[in-house]
Order: structure tokens, then sequence, then C-alpha cells
């Protein structure tokens, strides 16, 4: 028994080696940070309390990027969702060709998102795909292209994430789908229900976990979006979000310390929704 | 919108002649003897192989050892590595950076590999697994004077083939198409990856784009090869986690 304890000691050492030392140090260095005023050409920090955390309630770069951040969220997720359960209803009825569409849809999102962002990139300038196929229909859209105008970057980087990550969810919902016993089906179809009565009263309760988990880990990784902001706008027009934020103040200025409460705002408000969430998943799984 | 999905893996063509049939290969041949595409790829490969290994062996023991063994202290492990899934990665940037650069693995592989070798999902993945494998060849193995270590590594392995595979692809891909940490952590081109590579191609001069594409190829040929040979695998892997919640 010594020996087991022993070795589950040891095997466990690397994971926990590299968790203290590369993530759980980081993050509460970073939360130590917060409260100082470091920066690269200043060596002599010193202790400033929440100085850095008043700074950010009225710094309006900081404003606009969390705002950009809540509409790419709350504006993502819910069609993200819901195109993500539709696709797997229709997905999961056996037709001819179907695993090419499953693949098809699902391919975007094991695909380098740097990649992708260059590739909408293209599609919205102005003489992309995307650009003249809203013209021949007799739009017009912005003159220099989608990206390059303060009312379509963000909406556009957004309706680039919900292609993107809409096969991953429902590769979920169809795992979901599969686990609903056929028995439930056949009994309400003994009783005579109407298919949109079969959906209403079975798929969609029953779903209601792996929707919620859908939901909760969307947000976790919505709250944190960068990379898109990155390679397609710099965060001009409009389109700053938190991360990008962090990276411009604390990584091309090199405010250590201001980024790093700026961070801290971030994670305050992600832990907020990821507790709300995950408290409503534990009471759906009650019934 | 499926034709749009097929675009990046028909990407290598420039935007004017999108719709024409003529193939441009001779810029597949520029890259590959001019650029420095090549050497981000090769990075972009080191890395990633490197990452998979330690992956393959540190989350195995550790989700081994936090499935089977009652040893002190596994119950606060488990609930870590529960936790570590809930932390935003992204909003540890600035303190990660100055510990890379304190430590002076900053633009060197080491930065790109060390804090990746072992993830929470690969263990969480593991242990799953082994949970629901009988014990009996590990007690078997034991009476007949097997250490530790040889039931590990000569009872356990094989049996957990399946889900390593698993491990293996879902590592590989999201270290091959990773941006974010590679982008902040290095900044010289000996150590660059590929994605930062093209992320930055778009940056540096007036866009070329079909040399950026051809570049953006090379970065989703991998994922597209990988995808059809072991499209079983990375399904299961993603929904193993979702339908246990």
């Amino acid at each position: 028994m010594k020996t087991r304890h022993l070795a589950g000691n040891l095997f466990t050492l690397p994971w926990i080696l590299t968790l203290l030392f590369f993530w759980l140090f980081p993050l509460l260095y970073s939360l130590y940070l917060g409260f100082t005023d470091y920066r690269l050409l200043k060596p002599d920090w010193t202790w400033v309390g929440l100085a850095n955390y008043a700074a950010l309630v009225s710094d309006r770069d900081f404003l606009d990027s969390l705002l950009n951040t809540f509409i790419f969220v709350f504006g993502t997720i819910p069609v993200t969702t819901v195109v993500a359960l539709i696709l797997a209803l229709l997905i999961e009825r056996r037709f001819p060709g179907r695993t090419l569409f499953r693949s098809g849809f699902f391919m975007p999102s094991i695909t380098s998102m740097v990649v992708i962002a260059l590739v909408f990139t293209n599609l919205y300038s102005r003489g992309g795909y995307i650009y003249l196929l809203t013209r021949m229909i007799g739009l017009s859209p912005p003159e220099n292209g989608f990206l390059l105008s303060d009312k379509t970057a963000l909406l556009s980087v957004m309706a680039m994430d919900v292609w993107m990550s809409v096969g991953y969810y429902m590769l979920l919902f169809l795992a979901g789908l599969k686990a609903i016993p056929d028995e439930l089906y056949e009994s309400a179809d003994v009783a005579g229900a109407s298919p949109f009565r079969k959906f209403r009263s079975i798929t969609l309760p029953l779903l209601k976990p792996v929707a919620l988990f859908i939901i909760v880990i969307n947000t976790i990784k919505s709250f944190q979006v960068f990379i898109e902001i990155f390679v397609m706008t710099k965060g001009r027009y409009d389109t700053s979000t938190a991360v990008y934020f962090i990276y411009e103040t604390g990584l091309n200025q090199f405010r250590f310390g201001y980024a790093s409460a700026a961070a801290y705002v971030l994670f305050l408000i992600i832990a907020a929704f990821s507790i709300l969430q995950f408290s409503l998943l534990r009471q759906r799984r009650l019934y | 919108m499926f034709r749009v999905s097929l675009l990046p893996v028909t990407s290598d063509l420039s935007p004017d002649d999108f719709l024409s049939p003529v193939f441009a290969l001779s810029i597949y041949y520029d890259i590959i003897t001019s650029g420095n595409m090549l050497k981000y790829f090769m990075n972009s490969l080191v890395v990633g192989l490197a990452v998979l290994v330690g992956n393959l062996i540190f989350c195995f023991m550790a989700g081994y050892a936090i499935s089977r063994y009652r040893f002190l202290g596994r119950r606060v492990w488990f609930y870590t590595v529960i936790l570590v899934l809930m932390i935003p990665a992204h909003i540890i940037i600035v303190p990660m950076y100055l510990l890379i650069v304190k430590l002076g693995l900053y633009d060197t592989y080491g930065a790109l590999i060390l804090p990746f070798l072992v993830n929470p999902i690969g263990i969480f993945l593991v242990k799953q697994y082994i949970d629901s494998l009988p014990p009996s060849m590990e007690e078997a193995a034991r009476i007949d004077g097997a250490g530790e270590i040889t039931v590990l590594f000569r009872v356990v392995l094989p049996l957990c083939r399946p889900a390593l595979a698993v491990l293996a692809v879902q590592v590989f891909l999201t270290n091959w198409n990773s941006f974010l940490f590679p982008f902040i952590l290095t900044s010289s081109e000996s150590v660059r990856t590929l994605p930062v590579a093209l992320a930055l191609y778009q940056g540096h001069q007036a866009v070329d784009w079909p040399h950026l594409m051809a570049g953006s190829s090379l970065a989703v040929i991998p994922v597209l090869l990988i995808f059809l040979l072991f499209q079983r695998h990375i399904v299961s892997g993603i929904t193993a986690g979702a339908i246990k919640q």
C-alpha cells in the first residue's frame, strides 16, 4: 500500500508541477500585479492598491472592449446554439451524403483559426466573394469591404465565428440525440403524437443538459475572443475585445500591472457566468 | 455554406482566378524553396510532436493514478483538474510572458513545449477510460511480482490504446493550430510556428494573397489528412466529455 501511495504521487507529479508552475502561479501573480504599477521601463514598481481598477472604470478603451466582448458573446452564442441544434436534427435523419455534410460542417472547427480568419479577410474585402455576392443580390456593402467599417466589422467577425464553430456544437448535439432512447419515440408514436409534439416533449427536455453544457463551454471560449480580432482588424473599427485590450496594454505597451487588473476583471466576469450556468446545469439534472 | 466550408482547402488559388481552372503550382515550389514557410512548418511539427509525446506519457500516468490509487490528495488533484478546465487561459498572457522571460525560456522551443506537456482534458479522458477497465489484469500482474511501473507501462498501457489515440489526435490538432501562446512567447523566426508566421505575414507587407494562401494550405493539409484518417477518434474525443456531463 505504501508503494502505491508513493507511485500515485509520483505519477501525478509532472501534472502537479506544470499546474503549479505554469498555471496557478501566473494566475496568482497576475492578481498581485494588478495592484502594482509595474511596467517595462519602471523596474522599481510599487503597490498602488486599487488604482488600476479605479482607472479601468473610466478607461473608455477598456469599457468599449468590454462592450464589444459582450456583444460578441451574446450575439453569437444564441445563433450558434440554435443553428447547431437545427443542423444536428437535420443530419440525424438518414439520407445519402449525410456523412459528407457532417464532415463538411465540422471541418472548419478543427482548422486553424488564423487560416480561417485570413480566408475570411479576403472574402470580406472589397472584391472578395462575400462582398461581390452581397452586391449581386442588390445590397450595398460598405465601400472598403466589411472589415474596414465601424458598422459591419464586428458583425462580420461574429458571422465568421458562428460559421466556424457551429459544426463542433452540432456534433455534441448529435451525441446528445443518440443518447435519447428510441423507446420514448416509439411509445409517443403509439400515442399518436405529432412530430412537433415529440420534439417539444421528448427531444428538447432530454437535450437540455447537452445544450447547457454547450452554452457553458461556448461562453468561456467566446469571452476570450482574440485571434479573429488580431488577424482581421487589429482591434480597429470598433472591434477591440477584452483579451485584445489585455494584449494591447500588456504586451504591446508593456503596462503589466494595468493589463493584469483588466485580466482579472474579465476573469471575474467569466467566473460569475460559469457559476451561474453551472448552478442552472445542476438544477436541470435533478429531474 | 457548404461550398464555403471547402474554401480553406482550395484556398491555394488566388482570389482573382478562384473560378479559373489554372493551378499555379509554382507558388508551392516558391514557398518551399525560397520562403521560410517550410521552416515554420517544421517548427510547428517539432513542437507538436514534443507536446504530443509529453501528453501521452504524463496524461496517461496521472489519469491512471487518479483512477486507481487512493493516495493522499487524490481528490484535491482531481478537483484542480476540473478547476483548471474552467480557468480561461487567455487571461494569464501577461504573467505567463513575464514568467517565461524570467526563466530565460523566451523565444525558445522550451517556451512552446514545457507549459503544455500535460493537460487536464487529457488526464480526464484517460481517467474516464481506465475507470471503465476491470482491474483484474493489474492485480494478476502484481501477484506475479510486477512493480507499479511495470504494471503501468506493460499491462495498462496496451489496454488504453483507444483512449490514447483519441488523446494523441486531440493534442496534436490543438497544438498545431495554437496561436496565442506561441505568438506572445516567441519573437524570432527561428522558432516561429506556422500559424504565427501566417498571422504576421499579413501584417508585414502589402497582402500577397497567393503566397499567404499557399502557406495557409500548408497549415491545413496536415489537419485534413489527420481528419480523414482519424475522424472516428476526433468525434469520440469530443463527444466523450459532453455526454459525461
